[in-house]
């Protein structure tokens, strides 16, 4: 059965159609618009080049890309969901901030009709992670907000405990989306 | 309570586990048959998912796990009620075990030391049940549970 939902009962929603990538994490799916995801990049791939780093305040972040003067920061998503551990195979990275969040698989590009806001009852943390649900294969599906992974708060106690300096690297095993 | 609550209202009686409870009728939309419920990460408290009913998606909340002391397992039904958030209104849903009832009765005061989220009783046959503030219900369920996550950081 196909529904299409009631933007009206919705109030104000994102109209265009957007092309978003489908993703998992510990069997979860998941929605990023593609124009908010710089490349695709295997965790293997990855594996030689990142620092690690101790940081006990903000322990969805243990790793950082050298990417640039100041690095990109590596967000474990199974963490910042609260979700259970898994083995993330890609990384996400990015375009608009400092930031590649790991998940377990890339399903598939898909066409997204519309973004419909978070209903008010959910009041916790989601209000920061999702843009709101789509409704994509007869299935409710968060979308993520890519500025929701790191506050600019974390990003300032991140800066305070990362490296100073960082290693020039080549990337390796990247896709554009 | 004032004489225009005293007033005989109507009800609708819910069935969750071996329960038994009411809510005001005029909060009530409709009573929707099983549905798939959706499920993503989120930290509200004593939500479980949404379902998707005439083009609309409503938040589900596990009433159960507050009223009766276990979650629900099998949602046969969702009674489906209008709720203030803030200023705005949305629906929103309660898994049920059976199908309800309609009902008129007077709304007695409740007993002394009940939570805040009973309003009060009505009479049906021998039964006194308890009648349902769903916007109470959810505000201490969260409540609670903030309190319990509280607990837990500073043990």
């Amino acid at each position: 059965m196909s529904v299409a939902l009631d933007s009206r009962a919705h109030g104000r929603r994102d109209r265009r159609p957007e092309q978003m990538i489908l993703f998992s994490i510990a069997r979860q799916a998941f929605l990023i618009a593609a124009e908010a995801v710089k490349e695709i990049r295997s965790t293997d791939g990855l594996a030689g080049v990142v620092v690690e780093f101790e940081n006990s305040q903000i322990p969805k972040v243990r790793h950082l890309i050298p990417s640039g003067p100041r690095g990109r920061y590596v967000v474990s998503g199974c963490t910042h969901f609260h979700l259970p551990a898994t083995r993330p195979t890609l990384a996400l990275m990015l375009r608009q901030f400092r930031a590649a969040v790991l998940v377990d698989s890339v399903e598939r590009m898909a066409e997204v009709p519309a973004v419909y806001p978070l209903p008010l009852a959910f009041s916790g943390e989601e209000r920061i992670w999702y843009r709101g649900l789509a409704y994509l294969d007869e299935h409710i599906i968060p979308v993520v907000q890519p500025g929701g992974f790191l506050t600019r708060e974390e990003f300032d106690r991140l800066g305070a405990a990362a490296p100073a300096t960082l290693p020039e690297v080549e990337p390796q095993g990247s896709v554009q989306p | 309570m004032s004489a225009a609550d005293r007033s005989a209202k109507s009800f609708v009686l819910a069935q969750l586990g071996d329960r038994r409870f009411a809510l005001p009728a005029d909060t009530i939309v409709e009573l929707a048959p099983s549905l798939p419920l959706h499920h993503f990460p989120h930290t509200s408290p004593l939500l479980v998912g949404v379902i998707v009913r005439r083009a609309r998606i409503v938040p589900v909340f596990d009433a159960a796990s507050v009223l009766v002391g276990k979650r629900s397992s099998a949602h046969h039904f969702y009674l489906v009620a209008r709720r203030d958030v803030g200023k705005a209104s949305e629906l929103s849903a309660i898994p049920v075990d059976a199908e309800c009832e309609l009902t008129s009765a007077e709304l007695l005061p409740s007993e002394a030391g009940r939570p805040r989220y009973v309003r009060g009783r009505i009479a049906v046959g021998e039964e006194l049940i308890d009648v349902l503030d769903f916007e109470s219900l959810v505000s201490e369920a969260a409540a609670a549970e903030q309190g319990g996550n509280r607990q837990e950081g500073a043990g």
